[in-house]
């Protein structure tokens, strides 16, 4: 980035998601436009008006760690084993050798959300402490024949900053270790902060990252009460429609991706193949969410490049599919991107995989580092019938050929906290 | 040359008064903030006393609090102590400030679960014959009795969210949850956010309570809590051989940070200058701390470099200082290590004897605390210190504060799962 000498790059990839548990697999999902929406397997939904969600079939975290640290999975919730395994993914991808790495330059950042409990485990103490009545729940029972049936380390399976630390200890990242929690815009925060670590010299190398899983009983029910969910159950690879004018609400996905970002010095001396610089990051806060503020970050994220808006191949949209959430995310694109001829392009990766919360920045982006390097971008799915609120061009159909450099992600909070990432592939020695 | 980052502003809710005067006088006193938990019956629990914020209400602070009528202390104790930080910095009118160049970064906690609520639906879906959970049943009532409003607010963006709304501030909005290291670590990378140029201002803190029924459930179940029922407010004894475990506090602490330059353009009171920011993770367990205070010792040491200081420099150092066993000696260890010799002439103390543990707040107030230590030429004591611990030998201000004039002071903050954070203030 501009202020330093210092260049960051991403130099692996581990993702999981509703497609496939790598990043290949999720690729491939992505070309042949499959959609990973289905009914609900993680649980019993037949008591929500929202039966649908892109789970990640058969996903045991056991598959992705060793056997001797098998006995930390105990202590993590579904969303934690997520980012452990998406950590694992992207090691082996970049082809990092970790005796290699300096323990103590070697940084983790996730984003990261409320970790909804299993509730079976508190059951015991529940029904310990009532017979069902609110009015009963007696705090005199819970404290003397509840608390006694819970599990000593309950608590630390629930922890938001148990992805990073769980990760830090896996790998020994001795180097600044933090959790954002910005909700869907997490893991882009992480990302931004963590290439200002690498910049400032402060740490060399970093897993950044983000995951979430809000497919179990609780989070639904919670999502089922805040943003409108989409309440296609019967057409459930039709039901996230980002932009189109016959979207109906939000899709739940889950999973993880954790990215490996280094100085390029660093990625030159281990003979790294790298996927992209990042060139550029901006965040804001869009009070009114009118889009003004979405276009600020954007336009920082631009200008930090040294880039115009004519110079990004596609836009990777942060896409809900939620009828007032692409509105003004449109209206704040357009602002940046209005002018242009052709336009540019829109991708919304979240039609296929769903919302992965904390970790659906990151998961997004990773689709467009792939398609940087494979040279194509897959189309968004459901976007049949333009709406004149949505003023976008949105990417559909078959793959298009990738034609320039920079791919622009953005993604933002519905309370309004935005940010935007310019990435760049890399072609080898071309100068910043 | 590097942008240098100073404090123009504070503001503080916390058990030992709602504002960073009151806050400050009481640790002076060596007041305790300890008492029976009152918010709920915790008679019956393993350990029923905490550092609660008393008498507080929000509408004294701000206007418009219906915007937090739903929300959990934890964002409202932030609202207070946000619109004292920015009144005390004169910013909240002053149209010469950019707004898109003020940004927030907070590490403050999730709101609080409606427990009666919670614990009646798990009961009722709970088939204790089968042992078989019926989720059907629990999201078909939970659908009928949640309050919408109270879960949105528990969401761990809210509280950032409703700050940047409410004040206008519409830089860069991030909020991090490191445990016990949040709002210290918030504060480091919001002065590092200046310090870059992404922003001229920052609003920096945390806030938090988990003086809830599961806080104090899931605490007490890792043993991570003192048990002194029988005398509260001698419960909370950092560095003393007979500490048995923290005391758990709740509040928020706030400051406005600024890029010195914009500062004395525009005149403002400058406090104090932020110098040294250290942050590392001890990558060891999830339960424990390295026992060599490895993480802790590089991080300490990243500060003073960061700061440029040599560590003779440091006049005061407040430390993590839980009052669990396994804290205060691995941070005697790391304060020894980092200072050699000289570890026994700087005078430590712990503001969680008297505040207990703020958890996610807790790294902000004690940075103030520091602040106002170098304003006022007088360190806070560690209350409840009676008996030595041989292990942990060095001058923790026993009991009586203690006037000294010092220029720079540390502050340490290690969050639970290993995130360790140094912050160094200085007086220009």
């Amino acid at each position: 980035m501009a202020a330093s000498s210092r260049r960051t790059v991403i130099s692996g990839i581990g993702t999981l998601n509703a497609l496939g548990q790598n990043a290949a697999s999720v690729w491939d999902g992505f070309l042949q436009g499959r959609s990973g929406i289905r009914a609900i397997r993680n649980f019993d939904a037949s008591g929500l008006p929202v039966r649908i969600a892109g789970e990640v079939p058969g996903f045991d975290a056991k598959n992705f760690v060793e056997k001797k640290e098998r006995k930390s999975l105990r202590m993590m919730a579904r969303t934690i084993e997520f980012a452990v395994a998406a950590a694992q993914l992207a090691l082996t991808d970049g082809a990092v050798d970790k005796s290699k790495l300096d323990r103590t330059r070697f940084g983790v950042e996730c984003g990261s959300g409320l970790i909804a409990m299993e509730l079976p485990e508190v059951a015991d103490a529940s029904a310990a402490s009532t017979n069902g009545q609110v009015e009963q729940v007696d705090l005199l029972k819970w404290g003397s024949e509840g608390i006694p049936t819970i599990e000593p380390l309950w608590m630390l399976k629930y922890l938001p900053n148990m992805l990073a630390c769980h990760v830090s200890i896996l790998h020994d990242a001795q180097g600044p270790n933090n959790t954002i929690t910005e909700s869907d815009v997490a893991s882009l925060l992480a990302l931004g902060e963590a290439c200002r670590i690498l910049e400032r010299d402060a740490a060399d190398f970093f897993l950044v990252g983000g995951a979430e899983s809000k497919i179990n009983p609780l989070s639904m029910v919670r999502q089922c009460l805040f943003e409108p969910l989409s309440h296609r159950n019967d057409d459930p690879e039709k039901a996230c429609r980002p932009f189109d004018r016959r979207r109906d609400g939000l899709v739940l996905g889950e999973g993880g991706t954790v990215l490996v970002v280094e100085d390029l010095e660093h990625a030159r001396r281990r003979g790294a193949r790298i996927y992209a610089e990042v060139a550029g990051f901006g965040a804001s806060f869009d009070a009114d969410r009118v889009g003004h503020g979405l276009a600020r970050a954007v336009q920082v994220a631009l200008n930090e490049a040294g880039i115009g808006p004519k110079e990004v191949d596609h836009v990777n949209a942060h896409g809900l599919g939620s009828i007032d959430s692409d509105a003004w995310e449109a209206r704040g694109l357009a602002e940046v991107f209005g002018a242009c001829s052709p336009p540019v392009p829109v991708f919304a990766a979240k039609s296929a995989i769903g919302n992965l919360g904390s970790g659906g920045g990151l998961s997004e982006l990773a689709v467009s580092l792939l398609a940087l390097k494979h040279g194509v971008l897959p189309g968004t799915l459901n976007y049949e019938e333009p709406d004149p609120a949505c003023p976008v061009s949105v990417h559909t159909g078959a793959p298009r050929p990738v034609t320039k450099l920079h791919a622009v992600k953005v993604g933002f909070t519905q309370m309004g906290q935005c940010a935007a990432v310019v990435v760049r592939r890399w072609d080898g020695e071309r100068p910043a | 040359m590097r942008r240098r980052v100073v404090i123009t502003g504070m503001g503080a809710i916390t058990p030992l008064g709602h504002s960073v005067q009151s806050m400050f006088e009481a640790q002076l006193a060596g007041k305790s903030g300890v008492a029976p938990i009152r918010r709920f019956n915790a008679t019956a629990f393993p350990t029923s006393f905490a550092a609660e914020v008393k008498d507080f209400e929000l509408a004294r602070f701000v206007s418009g609090a219906e915007r937090w009528a739903n929300s959990g202390v934890n964002s409202q104790f932030a609202a207070a102590a946000a619109q004292q930080a920015l009144a005390d910095a004169g910013v909240l009118e002053d149209g010469r400030v950019d707004r898109t160049r003020f940004g927030i970064y907070l590490g403050s906690g999730e709101g609080i679960q409606d427990f009666p609520n919670l614990i009646a639906l798990i009961a009722q879906a709970w088939r204790r014959e089968g042992r078989k959970f019926d989720a059907a049943t629990f999201t078909r009532n939970a659908l009928q009795s949640f309050h919408a409003g109270h879960e949105s607010e528990q969401e761990l963006h809210t509280t950032a969210g409703h700050l940047g709304a409410h004040f206008g501030l519409e830089g860069p909005n991030y909020n991090c949850l490191t445990a016990c290291a949040a709002s210290a670590q918030a504060t480091g990378e919001a002065m590092e956010m200046i310090r870059h140029g992404d922003v001229d201002l920052m609003l920096a803190g945390g806030s938090h309570s988990m003086i809830h029924p599961l806080g104090v459930t899931g605490f007490n179940r890792l043993t991570a809590l003192s048990t002194r029922n029988d005398a509260p407010q001698k419960a909370s004894r950092p560095f003393d051989l007979h500490r048995d475990g923290f005391v758990l506090g709740e509040g928020a602490g706030m400051l406005v940070l600024e890029e010195y330059e914009h500062a004395r353009r525009r005149g403002a009171t400058i406090y104090a200058e932020l110098t040294g920011y250290g942050s590392t993770a001890d990558a060891f367990r999830v339960t424990d701390s390295h026992p060599d205070g490895r993480g802790a010792i590089a991080c300490v040491e990243a500060a003073l470099k960061d700061s440029g200081l040599p560590r003779d420099q440091i006049g005061y150092i407040n430390a993590h200082g839980t009052s669990t066993k396994v804290n205060d000696l691995v941070e005697t260890i790391a304060i020894k290590k980092v200072f050699g010799e000289g570890a026994y002439q700087v005078p430590i103390s712990s503001s969680k004897s008297m505040l207990g543990h703020l958890i996610a707040a807790a790294g902000a107030v004690e940075l103030i605390t520091c602040v106002m230590a170098l304003r006022r030429g007088v360190l806070p004591p560690t209350i409840n210190y009676e008996t030595p611990d041989p292990e942990c030998d060095l001058d923790y201000i026993p009991n009586q504060a203690r006037e000294k004039r010092i220029r720079h002071a540390l502050s340490n903050s290690f969050g639970f799962g290993g995130q360790n954070i140094s912050l160094i203030v200085s007086l220009l």
